[in-house]
């Protein structure tokens, strides 16, 4: 039997030994230019984009390819990824050798490949509005002074509210965050007689609000100290701005606890909250819903609010600057075709096809006429003007994989652990999983 | 099916008689006892390589993996991973948050396989009471049970227990007196374990009563019948007849309820919509979300090893304790 076992981990450490010769090459990889001419006749380039980019702003990409088409003679191959499963399929995928040559992940996510070498470094200047580039977006793509992926779109957080509630009450949109309360608080006890109305609809485990209010005062997640990551939750400001929020969502809010956002635009469309705090284009999926879902060019139904909704900057609450980056894999075996790819998908001509989508673009230079030519997003894009974006640690994205934040929430808003114990758990949390080698 | 055979039929068989499987009446010749060293091994060898390559070798990878530390990069980059000893050994067996999984695990475990067995048993006994009619319409309602994959149920399960749009909170809250509005079943672990106990007892009593039920069959009617004139009740005859003769049977399917239940992770992964909170970790999500969710891939191994040496423990447990049935009846 013990022959037997030896046989046995013999062979594999052979074949450990052949795998582990595939490639080892550690050197720097050159940077990828998007300069000059690219022939990538009989080519196809393989992307992998967000479902958002086929459900919102298809034709965007569609027009992308072409040119790109048209300017190198390579074909584009779109695979649409979603959200909930796409990072272990790209990991699956990164194991192997036939990878994708752009990959487009959120700017919270693209740390923790960066630093593990997934991602071929770019050079900003071959694209537009680099010099402007929102740091929210490019501050993850950096690492030891080069930058490894190009900034897509942005995402910021307003207060998405139903115009005729509160206009039932005489109110508009608030400029400060007690006339927001205020407001609330008229919406909920106009709307006793139905008992599944909360004035505000905010998910336990929404942590992206709760640390838009944690910013709020002042707090913050985490911040570097020399080599060291240190939780910040536990701090004085942030407490104030936790309990903030926990007081507001407990007061207002009769959303499930240990949800979290994904589908609140959906909820909201029943009719049973007066406000919500979302991405601009949540208010247009709140308006209206595919009638089949799971099919991209299905029509679109009108929801029970269609044409009641409003949005408006969060007063006195940060923004969470959400949003996607692109990176060229270092695996990919077509980089320059790559970078010419995503040079024609992040140009002005790309980013104002995107604004008309209701998405924010890529850099500061692009924001005010964003916010001029689409009122939709007017508000999102002065909110994206005041933003925050969470650590731009290696290891942040085990943190958001880990559920820290979200647990910590549902925990503190279901009474079993108080603000303060919450928040040191969580530090406690962080501390270990950011400082982990 | 010989673990149906009734005790009476397996007794002339010479119980305490060597393993092999005698072919009964049947003389074999001397000529081919020589080689039968060799020919079983010929004729076992592809299902052998099939086991090797589908089975021992991702084992040993995973063995192997569970002493180095691998992590996105080194998957990325194909490196061999440092070696790292007993490392991921050890963090995993003094974490706090491990062996709570293991209890919550365990006691998921033995609390839905009890339910399950019960449950089928009970049905299995109704199914032997009703008319023909009824019992084909039974088979029928749990063998749709049965088809339903494991994902699609649970989806169902987590839709039916919405806080916003859940028909179980909706009906409940008809209830006079009763708010149950937007109640959440996740909250309060108690509530939210119930949920995917229900489910997975749901989903788990169609086998057991539909194997149960046919154990049921084989217990020969003459001794019921015998008891029934002798005065017993019929909680005396289940007990005292029906039981020891399903006894190898209602082992077998509790061995693999226990299987099935203890590696749970469809169920709990759904209701939870993809993200479980600590209360609600299995050492089957556990592992998954060491793993996959956070790249600690060597990690995430060494949970698996020791999850699958906790299962051996079971299992040679239940192994002997039907040899041992075997032997004594």
């Amino acid at each position: 039997m013990k022959r037997k076992i030896a046989a046995v981990a013999a062979i594999a450490a052979t074949l450990l030994g052949a795998a582990a010769c595939g490639s080892n090459s550690d050197e720097d990889a050159p940077t990828t230019s998007a300069s000059g001419k690219v022939d990538g006749t009989g080519k196809t380039l393989k992307v992998w984009l967000m479902v958002d980019a086929q459900s919102a702003w298809k034709n965007v990409v569609d027009d992308a390819s072409k040119r790109f088409t048209d300017a190198t003679g390579a074909t584009v191959n779109v695979e649409y990824q979603q959200w909930a499963n796409h990072l272990t399929k790209l990991d699956a995928t990164l194991a192997g050798s036939d990878v994708p040559d752009v990959v487009e992940l959120g700017n919270t996510e693209f740390p923790k490949y960066v630093f593990s070498g997934a991602f071929g470094a770019v050079n900003p200047a071959d694209y537009e509005n680099s010099d402007s580039w929102l740091q929210g977006l490019k501050g993850a793509c950096d690492f030891e002074g080069k930058t490894y992926c190009v900034p897509y779109y942005a995402g910021a957080r307003v207060l998405i509210y139903r115009t005729d509630l509160l206009k039932k009450v005489g109110a508009e949109a608030p400029k400060s965050y007690d006339e927001f309360l205020a407001t609330a608080e008229k919406v909920q006890n106009a709307e006793k007689a139905n008992s599944k109305f909360g004035a505000v609809y905010m998910p336990g485990q929404y942590w992206y609000a709760a640390m838009s209010w944690v910013k709020s005062t002042g707090g913050d997640i985490a911040k570097q100290e020399g080599d060291k990551w240190v939780g910040q939750l536990s701090q004085p400001q942030s407490i104030e701005g936790l309990q903030r929020w926990v007081d507001m969502v407990k007061k207002y809010s009769k959303a499930d606890p240990t949800k979290n956002e994904n589908d609140q635009a959906n909820t909201f469309a029943q009719g049973t909250a007066a406000m919500f705090y979302g991405n601009a284009w949540e208010q247009g999926a709140a308006e209206e819903t595919k009638k089949d879902p799971n099919n991209p060019d299905s029509p679109l139904v009108p929801t029970k609010v269609k044409g009641k909704l409003a949005a408006a900057p969060m007063p006195e609450v940060p923004s969470f600057l959400g949003g996607s980056n692109l990176g060229i894999t270092e695996k990919s075996q077509q980089k320059e075709l790559a970078a010419q790819w995503i040079k024609a998908f992040t140009d002005s001509t790309s980013m104002a096809g995107l604004v008309k989508a209701n998405a924010l673009p890529n850099a500061t230079a692009l924001l005010d006429k964003a916010a001029a030519d689409n009122k939709t997003i007017a508000p999102a894009a002065l909110a994206a003007k005041n933003s925050w974006f969470p650590p731009n640690a290696e290891k942040w994205a085990d943190v958001e994989k880990g559920a820290v934040l979200q647990t910590m929430l549902t925990d503190v808003l279901t009474g079993k652990k108080s603000v303060a114990d919450g928040a040191k758990w969580a530090d406690d949390q962080i501390n270990t999983t950011l400082n982990e080698s | 099916m010989s673990v149906v055979d009734s005790p009476a039929t397996r007794r002339p068989r010479d119980p305490g008689g060597p393993r092999q499987n005698r072919v009964p009446g049947h003389v074999a010749p001397r000529r081919r006892k020589r080689n039968s060293g060799l020919v079983p091994w010929a004729l076992a060898v592809p299902a052998l390589v099939l086991i090797a390559a589908l089975l021992g070798y991702p084992l040993v990878r995973m063995l192997v993996l569970s002493f180095q530390n691998m992590r996105l990069r080194e998957l990325i980059s194909g490196r061999t991973p440092p070696w790292v000893g007993f490392d991921q050994y050890t963090r995993v067996l003094t974490d706090e948050v491990f062996w709570a999984v293991v209890g919550r695990t365990v006691a998921f475990t033995v609390v839905s396989v009890l339910i399950s067995v019960i449950g089928g048993l009970s049905i299995a006994l109704l199914m032997r009471r009703v008319t023909r009619g009824v019992r084909l319409f039974m088979v029928i309602a749990m063998m749709f049970v049965w088809a339903l994959p494991q994902l699609v149920a649970a989806q169902i399960f987590r839709w039916m227990t919405d806080s916003d749009f859940g028909v179980v909170n909706y009906l409940i809250d008809k209830l006079p007196g009763v708010n149950y509005q937007n109640h959440s079943w996740f909250v309060n672990p108690w509530q939210g374990w119930s949920v995917i106990t229900a489910l997975v007892v749901w989903a788990g009593i169609p086998f057991l009563a539909i194997t149960l039920n046919a154990g049921l069959t084989q217990v020969p009617k003459e001794l019921l019948e015998a008891a029934t004139v002798d005065g017993a009740t019929p909680w005396q005859s289940l007990r005292n007849i029906i039981l020891p003769i399903l006894k190898p049977l209602i082992t077998i399917v509790t061995t693999l309820s226990v299987i099935w239940n203890f590696g749970l992770f469809t169920q709990a992964w759904v209701l939870r919509d993809g993200h479980p909170e600590p209360q609600f970790q299995t050492l089957a999500t556990y592992s998954y979300t060491q793993a996959f969710g956070q790249a600690r891939y060597s990690l995430g191994s060494a949970i698996a090893v020791i999850t699958v040496l906790l299962m051996l423990g079971v299992m040679i447990f239940y192994i002997r304790q039907m040899f041992r049935i075997g032997e004594v009846d």
